[in-house]
């Protein structure tokens, strides 16, 4: 049913809590981890829909989904609220976790943290997972950032990589951030890390994938080593091959990662990631 | 990454990903045997899909059963199809197979080691498997000597060398420190993993964690807070075709002497410094050497007769195929124990662990004291229960809290809820096997869930003067019907004491 306030929305949430129980069966588990809080713009709706859907399973939170629509000419909320049930196999008890879906109308849209707050779980982390390129200085982004512990972006998603990388730093003091292109890097910074020492004079770095990665494996290579390493990029899809000084670097072998798997790893790291601040700070 | 090695390497600071193990030739003895084929193999196989097997291994099946290669793949194939908890992937399954092979090898003859030293020899040269070996013992313990002595003397120059060994070690103390003794003749302590798999369970790990992780639990889990724990660990199979084996073995050699004590010891142990292994098996082995021995009175034995599982009528243990009419080993016991130490002095540890009972459970509940005065009138005080920390290892994996809670409604009525963590609820990624995990520890060289040698020793210490005085006495059994709780000196061994155990 849709709720057009923040109280409508608690009640529906509680009633949908109390009805999710069938009767002479035992109490379904309401169970979360966290708050997730994902900022989601008209065009990335599609794509994070479909994240969430392999998501819930994984880390049972209390989602918010925020779609802004600063341009709809009604200032109104707009929302529903969903409960996702699951039974694990050999178990038998329903877990649920909830799903609260937000259209921000017309100026709601500025003022995202004032409808995120009360709906915060209390005591746990909150996520904030933000689709596009980062509106630094803009009030949304910086009242979101205000209530949440760590942000986490996908520099592929940014339409100017270079940009967006030069001003994360501003960031850093205020709240932790992931980036799910770094973490896409992991298996050829583990491989780098393999040919330790034999790279420690490194001077060229050569990589075949997305700007961002590229970008990000040679700065975080040049400010591990403390020495200039010059980047050689040619753009693909996928990181297809990196090589350090003419050297094939090996990635660790791991099992494809979808867009969830991706965000849930993400979704396990709690402090800041100097090294990843590094890399940010030095690709500038 | 340790700080040295990221001291040495600064590549090396911040990457959160396990790297495979180094590349090995795992040889598993009884590779025809059920073990292999319900959980060493779908646990290797689990490992290969999740890709946690590094690019260069061999495995080597080895038994006396004269077997190809081909056959040997093709009924590990069929144990994997039937016991993996994950799908059956033929790309992954053919990887797999190709580094596999098999060596039909009686330790017991001279010379009965060489095809399997020359399997080896082969697999290094061609999968580049650079000497290092891991041996998996999944044979009964009389088969062991031969196999150690020959492995032991045909040690590779390169690589390293570790050696699994299944459970039981030994049938009591003198036997296992004769193994152990055999066994370091030959291999070195830490080149040793003793698989207890209850250790690989993740709520047994989880155990460490919600004791030594969270600050509320630490400062009462102790003898002034906790009343007594009880440790329950339930099957309501029987002996499913083991007759031969459990006859001669018995729940205490098969259950408590290893399962059971780890468990009590990892409830009772201090806080380790760090999870190191030595620094966890050094803080469980104390425990184990403050355990008293109980009396004859505080150990009761059992022996299932006929009775019904989920209303089907079963048989009592002496008709199990395999067992001796007159069998008196036991299918049951309980006991009442007592951790000598600061910590735990005069709070009772009951244990209990039978087969044919109503159901398969294993919990630790951690009973604590009754409020010292609860201001509530009579009525309201006939719900209020003492608290327990209820902590479930199998089935239902997680943690519940009970506690006392106003009925809604006039005047102050209690009930008492649960709280509940269902590790599937919060976690809802598919549980690792125990041996998934314990083979992946071995291989990286991680001891820490594996047992001791001077573990293994206490336990049988304590084992051996429990079971000393069944020696004078003969028991009445049977004396529990298949699909109760256990007989009846079970519930009296806790009533003498004004408890009872868990209603379930």
């Amino acid at each position: 049913m849709p709720v057009s306030s923040v109280r409508e929305l608690e009640r529906e949430l509680t009633e949908l809590r109390a009805a999710s129980a069938e009767p002479g069966a035992p109490p379904r588990l309401r169970a979360s981890v966290m708050t997730h809080i994902a900022w989601v713009p008209e065009e990335w709706v599609e794509a994070a829909t479909g994240t969430l859907a392999g998501l819930a399973e994984r880390h049972p939170s209390r989602t918010i989904l925020l779609f802004p629509r600063p341009d709809d000419p009604r200032d109104v909320l707009e929302g529903e609220v969903d409960f996702r049930c699951f039974v694990r196999e050999g178990q038998r008890r329903e877990v649920c976790s909830e799903v609260v879906s937000l259209r921000l109308c017309g100026r709601r849209a500025s003022a995202p943290a004032s409808v995120v707050m009360p709906l915060l779980v209390s005591d746990l982390p909150v996520f904030l997972r933000w689709r596009g390129q980062l509106p630094f200085g803009a009030p949304e982004l910086d009242q979101l950032v205000g209530v949440a512990d760590r942000l986490v972006v996908d520099s592929r998603e940014w339409p100017d990589v270079q940009g967006g990388l030069a001003r994360l730093p501003e960031l850093f003091d205020t709240i932790a951030v992931s980036d799910i292109s770094w973490a896409r890097t992991e298996p050829w910074r583990c491989g780098l890390a393999d040919l330790w020492p034999d790279v420690a004079d490194a001077s060229v770095l050569r990589v075949a994938g997305p700007e961002p990665e590229a970008l990000l494996l040679g700065s975080w290579l040049g400010a591990r080593l403390g020495r200039d390493v010059r980047l050689e990029h040619e753009p693909a899809g996928e990181i297809e091959l990196v090589e350090v000084d003419g050297r094939a670097v090996r990635p660790i072998r791991q099992e494809a990662l979808t867009p969830s798997d991706l965000l849930s790893d993400q979704l396990e790291v709690f402090g800041r990631d100097r090294i990843y601040e590094e890399a940010v700070r030095s690709s500038s | 990454m340790t700080q040295a090695a990221v001291a040495e390497n600064p590549l090396a600071e911040g990457l959160r990903m396990r790297r495979p193990p180094e590349p090995f030739a795992l040889s598993i003895f009884g590779a025809s045997g059920d073990l292999t084929q319900r959980k060493l193999m779908p646990a290797i196989y689990s490992l290969a899909l999740r890709g946690l097997l590094p690019d260069q291994f061999g495995i080597v099946g080895v038994s006396r059963t004269p077997m190809t290669t081909e056959e040997f793949r093709e009924r590990m194939r069929e144990a994997v199809v039937e016991h993996s908890r994950d799908e059956f992937r033929e790309d992954v399954w053919d990887a797999l197979a190709e580094r596999m092979c098999y060596v039909a090898a009686d330790f017991g003859v001279e010379g009965g080691e060489q095809p399997l030293i020359d399997c080896l020899d082969d697999l290094d040269e061609n999968q580049g498997t650079a000497g290092n070996r891991v041996y998996y013992l999944a044979v009964p313990p009389k088969a062991f000597g031969p196999i150690v002595i020959a492995l032991g003397q045909a040690r590779t120059t390169g690589g390293w060398t570790r050696l699994i060994v299944e459970k039981p070690f030994g049938a009591d103390m003198a036997s296992a420190r004769a193994l152990n003794d055999l066994v370091h003749e030959h291999f070195e302590e830490k080149e040793i993993y003793r698989i207890d798999h209850y250790l690989g369970k993740e709520t047994v790990q989880n155990m460490l964690v919600l004791r030594f992780a969270n600050g509320i639990f630490e400062p009462i889990w102790n003898r002034q807070f906790i009343d007594h724990v009880q440790i329950t660990v339930a099957e309501s199979l029987g002996v499913e075709g083991r007759g031969d084996f459990y006859d001669e073995t018995g729940a205490m050699r098969d259950v408590v002497q290893n399962h059971m004590l780890q468990l009590l010891a990892l409830t009772a142990m201090e806080p380790p410094i760090d999870f190191e292994a030595d620094a966890v098996r050094n803080e469980k082995v104390k425990v184990l050497r403050a355990l008293h021995t109980p009396g004859p009175k505080h150990v009761v034995r059992g022996q299932y007769g006929p009775g019904f599982i989920e209303g089907e009528p079963v048989p009592g243990y002496r008709e199990e195929a395999g067992v001796a009419p007159d069998s008196e080993t036991e299918t049951y016991i309980a006991a009442k124990l007592y951790v000598d130490n600061w910590r735990w002095a005069d709070t009772p540890f009951y244990i209990r662990t039978g087969k044919r009972l109503p159901r398969r459970e294993t919990t630790i509940a951690i009973q604590f004291k009754r409020a010292p005065h609860p201001p509530f009138e009579v009525d309201g005080e006939e719900g209020l229960r003492p608290n327990v920390l209820l902590i479930h290892i199998q089935p239902d994996e997680g943690v519940s809290l009970a506690v006392g809670a106003k009925v809604p409604g006039q005047g102050v009525s209690i009930r008492t809820v649960h709280m509940d963590f269902l590790y599937g609820g919060a976690f809802r990624v598919s549980l690792p096997e125990a041996y998934e995990r314990l083979i992946l520890d071995c291989l990286l060289g991680d001891a820490t869930l594996f047992t001791r040698a001077d573990e293994v020793e206490e336990q049988w210490a304590l084992v051996d003067a429990m079971v000393a005085p069944w020696a004078r006495d003969r028991p009445h059994f049977p004396n529990y019907a298949a699909g109760t709780w256990g007989p009846h000196a079970a519930d009296e061994l806790l009533h003498r004491d004004g408890r009872s155990w868990r209603r379930h």
